[in-house]
């Protein structure tokens, strides 16, 4: 009897456990969220900046898309079949998704976005293995590769500058030009330059149902506010006060001042988004004194990555040189470099470097510059001379993306490429791209994981990826950052992503 | 006075044709443009090459020039390589907000200036006059910034009276509208109300020291009448000069005060314009704000003739 009673006792508290959160959901309301910048375009094939992603994302949905570990599964499509020779993907595609116009979506909808983006999109290089795309049924579409990649669904999936699925009329149009008609959750309302981009809930939605709960990118995406509010507030200070006095609900990116003063306090929750990014430190090896591999030596052996991390990201940092974050399968924990300056003085000497003034570039973002003023300082006591050059985005990353523009070192952020996994963050060394020589090396390691379909045996490749990195000092990994975000306690059972998702919270 | 108006129009044209070529220079010579701005550190050259041809940036710079002139005296300042409308429009919308707040400046730092100026120059060398001149030097010393900032952790987040920034239209609400603007309002006019305190007290002393006050005064007329009549009306003419000037650093405060108080308006269209390189919005920005300053100008010009018959415009 005593045993019945428990066993009802325990039934009644399950039934009441399962209820008593989806009472507390409660509809409607506005969300606002204060964003350090306006996004450069709303055409989600036309830009890979992060501030875009924080909007695109809400309006536009992807055929796969990450989940929340970061491995691709399916969104737009239900699943997708793959020929043994590895070259032919069929994707079946889900039913009654419907555009924020209120049109079906339609395998000739997919067929015009990935022509479009792989035609001009910013990351056009994630589908250029893609041979031919073509509607092969009324749900259906078929991808035919020119040559095996092991990455594929990983890069249609990258939510970098999303492959996003438009109505073909607006994937006929010029890129930038696209109007923000997409699948996903939120359709567009307003954008106000310099102001703020809203978005409503889009009542047409239907949440996959393959799904119960938000996973990542994907997932069953439950609307509960009635719309969202982006608000740019490029001053720190602004969003702090914002925040607190109630006009803002989330802050995407709050200084560690704020975030210790507010953390404690019941009325808002601090969220310490780490890992958000990787600094890293890139050789040019295309001229001066970084194509001596003794040099690069010499400085790699210069850092001290706890002080660089500590000065730069007080409180929120962690010294993890791998090229993939923690939770990664492909994560291989490989223990942290360490600062020999002994080691750093007889590599220079073996160095073809003899003193002269080498140029260092940075954007003016506070904690960058400071990361480069402890390196420039370490690289110093080495005997390097070395001057920083601190400009804005558009100058430093003008300089940096080419060869032949005079600069030897630039550190930066490396975010959203060790979260996509390895190939992702092979892909920037590979021909040369991000230290401006080819290394025949790489390029044979990611051609090598690109056709490689076993698992471990593509661990094996990133980790001889990560050996040849920091062997031969093609780029450094210094570590990694994260973000403190704000949250009101009014917004309910917000979880932090690689962008602030609106749906599956609610307000209070 | 048409006479006068129209020969200051055409006057003007030059210098608007030579902001217009010195910011098409300046643009010319920083390096940097837009297209990084749709891309992250991860993007290649070639992505970057594919944006600026999108863009129309691969074209020849004097080619851009060119074309641009052209449009403008048809009368359309270009489109925006950022926010996907035209500049006039971007401007247009944005206008109301900056003129709000810069005239709401302007009238506040005048009204409060000149009275204090007044003030400290009727009691000179007392309390009152030591007492509003270090108010004034402090006003004049502050940052905007700064100032702003405080502000708004006493009076919107230690004392939440005002709201800490956001912008909302005359039209959509006047009462919310005031509350929006008044501290960025008071933090853009306290630095030019040092200003003008500082301008009238010294131009009141000068005045007040003439022969013809003393007779005013020996005639017997009330003190508060030979102030004002003799006084201030006298002392007018370098306060209205500096009103003028004042113009252009409330037009230059409100770009800091717009970006403090997250308000949409010309200051933070032309400083976000300026960051990610929107040449069409910088040009077209700058050469409205130089066409306001001139039309203030002007508006000086015809003042001094009002306030000083002496004046003659012909």
């Amino acid at each position: 009897m005593k045993l019945k009673f428990l066993q009802l006792a325990l039934a009644a508290s399950l039934a009441l456990g399962a209820v008593v959160p989806a009472m507390a959901q409660k509809k409607g309301g506005d969300v606002v969220i204060a964003m350090t910048a306006a996004p450069p375009s709303l055409d989600p094939h036309a830009t890979s900046a992060q501030v875009a992603r924080n909007v695109n994302l809400h309006i536009f949905e992807t055929l796969y898309a990450r989940d929340e570990g970061a491995r691709p599964v399916p969104d737009l499509a239900t699943g997708v079949t793959v020929s043994p020779d590895g070259l032919t993907y069929v994707f079946a595609l889900r039913q009654g998704v419907k555009f924020h116009n209120g049109k079906d979506m339609t395998p000739a909808d997919v067929v015009a976005s990935l022509e479009r983006y792989r035609k001009a999109g910013a990351s056009a290089s994630l589908i250029a293995a893609i041979d031919t795309v073509a509607a092969t049924g009324p749900n259906q579409v078929t991808i035919k590769l020119k040559t095996v990649q092991s990455t594929f669904l990983g890069n249609l999936s990258s939510p970098r500058a999303p492959i996003a699925i438009m109505p073909a009329e607006e994937a006929a149009k010029e890129m930038g030009k696209a109007a923000s008609i997409g699948t996903g959750p939120f359709s567009f309302v307003e954008y106000k330059p310099d102001s703020h981009i809203k978005l409503a809930r889009f009542d047409g939605y239907k949440p996959n149902p393959a799904y119960k709960e938000r996973d990542g990118f994907a997932g069953a995406k439950v609307v509960h506010i009635d719309s969202v509010t982006f608000r740019f507030m490029p001053e720190a200070g602004a969003r702090d006060a914002g925040v607190e006095t109630g006009q803002v609900h989330f802050n995407e990116q709050a200084d560690s001042t704020t975030a210790k003063r507010l953390r404690g306090n019941a009325n808002f929750q601090v969220i310490s988004m780490l890992p958000f990014a990787a600094q890293i430190l890139k050789y040019n090896m295309a001229q001066g004194a970084a194509t001596d591999v003794n040099f690069r030596r010499a400085v790699q052996m210069s850092l001290n990555a706890e002080e660089i991390m500590g000065v730069a990201y007080p409180d929120i940092n962690r010294i993890d040189q791998s090229w993939v974050y923690a939770g990664s399968a492909y994560h291989t924990g490989r223990p942290a470099f360490k600062q020999d300056l002994a080691g750093a003085k007889a590599s220079l000497a073996k160095s073809s470097y003899k003193g002269e003034k080498l140029t260092f570039i940075v954007h003016n973002d506070r904690p960058t510059v400071d990361a480069a003023t402890v390196m420039q300082q370490q690289m110093t006591a080495t005997g390097i001379n070395v001057e920083l050059k601190v400009a804005d985005w558009p100058t430093t990353s003008g300089i940096g993306l080419k060869s032949d523009q005079g600069w030897n070192f630039w550190t930066h952020g490396f975010g959203i490429e060790p979260y996509e996994g390895p190939a992702s963050a092979m892909s920037h060394w590979v021909k040369g791209q991000g230290q401006r020589k080819d290394d025949p090396t790489i390029d044979a390691l990611f051609a090598k994981l690109n056709g490689e379909m076993n698992v471990d045996a593509q661990k094996k490749l990133f980790a001889e990826f990560e050996n040849r990195m920091a062997d031969e000092a093609i780029a450094t990994n210094i570590g990694n950052y994260g973000l403190f975000q704000v949250a009101s306690s009014k917004l309910k059972n917000f979880k932090a992503y690689r962008i602030p998702r609106m749906w599956g919270v609610w307000l209070e | 006075m048409g006479r006068f108006i129209v020969r200051r129009l055409l006057a003007s044209i030059p210098v608007l044709f030579l902001v217009s070529l010195i910011t098409f220079g300046l643009l010319w010579l920083v390096p940097g443009d837009p297209a990084s701005m749709f891309l992250d550190a991860s993007a290649t050259a070639e992505a970057l090459e594919r944006v600026r041809r999108e863009l129309g940036l691969d074209r020849p710079f004097l080619v851009r020039m060119g074309e641009w002139y052209m449009r403008l005296l048809q009368g359309d300042l270009g489109t925006s390589l950022l926010l996907n409308r035209s500049v006039t429009s971007a401007i247009l919308e944005r206008l109301p907000v900056t003129l709000s707040l810069t005239m709401l400046a302007f009238f506040f730092a005048v009204l409060i200036g000149v009275a204090a100026g007044v003030v400290a120059a009727v009691r000179h060398g007392k309390a009152a006059d030591q007492g509003m001149m270090t108010l004034a030097l402090l006003g004049l010393s502050i940052p905007e910034f700064w100032l702003g900032l405080v502000l708004i952790w006493v009076v919107a987040v230690l004392v939440p009276i005002f709201p800490p920034g956001d912008y909302v239209p005359f039209f959509t609400n006047p009462w919310e509208w005031a509350r929006h603007i008044a501290l960025p309002t008071f933090t853009l006019a306290c630095v030019q109300m040092g200003f003008v305190a500082r301008m009238t007290r010294s131009s009141m002393l000068e005045v007040l020291g003439q022969d013809f006050v003393r007779t005013a005064r020996a005639k017997g007329l009330p003190e508060s009448y030979v102030v004002v009549r003799h006084g201030l009306v006298n002392a007018m003419v370098p306060i209205v000069t500096v009103m003028g000037i004042m113009v252009g650093g409330l037009l230059g405060g409100a770009v800091v005060i717009e970006q403090v108080f997250s308000i949409p308006g010309m200051g933070r269209l032309i400083i976000g314009a300026v960051l990610s390189r929107d040449f069409p919005v910088i040009q077209g920005g700058l050469l409205f704000l130089a066409l306001i300053y001139l039309m203030v100008n002007i508006g000086v010009d015809l003042l001094y003739a009002v306030i000083d018959p002496r004046v003659r415009l012909e």
